[in-house]
């Protein structure tokens, strides 16, 4: 871990981290000052889908959000929130190393007299302590927006801590799987249509199947493995799936490391 | 010209990938839909769901049984996937030349710049034509099996039609970017977070009655799937603000790049 690079990469992500982090604030503000609107509509509903068997509710995912709480509700904006933090952390991932042979200053970087695990390391911790930042900042604001909008509804804090807790893992899930990609294609001129790729094929997957039931195809993206309905009437994650994301990430970053030893880089000709 | 059929030959790699991904999305979506054809008693509790729900899932006036209320819902995928790529084919096309460091090699041939920033935009928008095409094409090919009506085809006609108009709204959106943006790699973010602002902003809109007037706000609203599907036709409010933002668009595009100084 070298510091020079450090502080390099981190104060290159400042103004990136600050959009994000504004943007995604600006959403659940909005999102959230709906609410209490919102929940005295929802409240009449919710005693008429009382009504209905199980597995009617089940089909639409409504057993599980429910919109009337102030958690339910939160839930169901917080999808947006992941499809954001997903295509932020994709976007870190896949520009993390190829930014420099795009812009040329790999060989400069690369002739430090530095290993490339080294400077693998330190470039990855910068771009995971800028996604931290963004992750608190995330946070705070969702505790403000609640604490302002929420009236007189209780909430379970558990649920939105679990909520916040998926956010981070999303991150690094992205994040990692980004960044294999980016080493394993030769050379990677715009980052863009990759993490929308990456980042919206996932989201829209797990949003079909949402509407219309169950096919065992959604269990590729990880919109469904942390899908806020589930986690939040269970109130916990489902561990088979997090044990699996947790080894994609590790296997993704050590393969990462694996193939930037190895690869060649392309240079100013 | 020749510039227009060079941007053409570039851009044909991610024509065919984002044309794939399409047919995957509607052979995935048809095949769901098969589950759901013929089992009515499924829908009963669509009409107990409160409107707010339904609206920003723009599920509303669509019978989930039949193809035509299928496609509705779908129409919102089509037209963001369409926004995405017109918006990101016409922003790559222009700004690709200043990451790359051709720029100054394109700028000197003898030619104006306006001149160039045409042959782009037209090889994008020959690319936004070929993937509503492709799009149409997958459609009818998918729903052949299930002995549609004419209604369906109708209804396809006006979606793709729809989908196209977005389309040119978000090309020129692109081009207007990556005309006027200083940093060439940032252009393909800032469309791509202006899309899914404006995508949220038609959520808003559908979620309460006082947020209507968002709807004026952006295109995903203008046309709204189940309204054209109820009148079959477009709102005149739609065509007209489609026709103004694509030529206020273009006309800052050419405006600002005949005059930019260059990033190198």
């Amino acid at each position: 871990m070298n510091k020079a690079i450090y502080r390099y990469e981190l104060r290159q992500r400042w103004s990136s981290v600050g959009i994000w982090a504004g943007s995604l604030a600006g959403l659940l503000l909005l999102f959230m000052a709906l609410f209490p609107s919102f929940s005295a509509d929802m409240a009449a509903m919710n005693q008429v889908l009382d009504n209905f068997p199980p597995e009617f509710k089940a089909a639409f995912g409504l057993n599980s959000l429910n919109l009337a709480t102030l958690e339910g509700y939160f839930g169901f904006c917080f999808v947006f929130c992941q499809l954001c933090l997903a295509i932020q952390a994709a976007n870190y991932g896949l520009s993390l190393v190829s930014v420099e042979e795009d812009d040329l200053t790999a060989d400069f970087l690369l002739t430090r007299p530095l290993s490339r695990p080294t400077i693998l390391t330190s470039k990855l911790v910068a771009a995971l302590s800028s996604l931290l930042v963004t992750q608190i900042l995330f946070w705070a604001v969702s505790l403000a927006s609640i604490a302002m909008f929420k009236g007189d509804a209780q909430y379970e804090p558990r649920a939105v801590m679990l909520l916040f807790g998926s956010g981070v893992i999303f991150h690094l899930i992205f994040f990692s799987l980004g960044l294999l990609i980016s080493l394993l294609v030769r050379r990677m001129h715009s980052v863009t249509p990759w993490s929308l790729g990456l980042a919206f094929g996932a989201y829209v997957i797990s949003a079909f199947s949402g509407i219309l039931g169950d096919v065992k195809l959604e269990y590729l993206s990880p919109f469904k493995h942390f899908d806020p309905g589930k986690i939040i009437s269970e109130m916990q994650y489902d561990t088979t799936l997090v044990v699996v994301d947790a080894a994609l990430v590790i296997i993704a970053i050590a393969a990462s490391y694996w193939l930037y030893q190895r690869r060649d880089i392309a240079s100013p000709s | 010209m020749r510039m227009y059929f060079r941007e053409l030959k570039a851009g044909i790699k991610s024509l065919l990938i984002w044309t794939v991904v399409i047919a995957l999305l509607i052979i995935l979506a048809v095949n769901k839909f098969a589950a759901f054809e013929g089992n009515p008693e499924s829908l009963a509790i669509l009409d107990t769901m409160p409107p707010q729900l339904l609206e920003a899932l723009s599920m509303r006036a669509f019978n989930l049984t039949t193809l035509e209320g299928f496609f509705g819902v779908m129409f919102i995928y089509f037209a963001l996937m369409g926004a995405m790529a017109a918006a990101l084919w016409s922003s790559e096309a222009i700004a690709k030349e200043e990451r790359d460091r051709t720029v100054e090699f394109t700028l000197v041939l003898p030619v104006p710049r306006r001149q160039i920033v045409t042959a782009k935009l037209l090889a994008a928008l020959t690319n936004c034509a070929l993937f509503v095409l492709f799009t149409w094409l997958i459609s009818v090919i998918t729903v052949r099996g299930d002995a549609p009506e004419k209604s369906l085809f109708d209804f396809l006609r006006l979606e793709m039609l729809a989908m196209f108009l977005i389309e040119l709204v978000f090309l020129s959106l692109g081009a207007l970017l990556a005309c006027a943006s200083k940093t060439p790699r940032r252009v393909g973010s800032m469309a791509i977070g202006l899309i899914l602002g404006l995508y949220f902003i038609s959520i808003f809109a559908g979620m309460h009655v006082k947020l209507t007037w968002l709807k004026y706000l952006t295109p995903f609203s203008w046309f709204n799937a189940s309204e054209f599907f109820s009148s079959g036709r477009f709102e005149p409010y739609a065509l007209v603000l489609t026709v103004i933002t694509v030529v206020l668009f273009l006309f800052a595009a050419y405006f600002t790049y005949d005059r930019r100084d260059l990033y190198i």
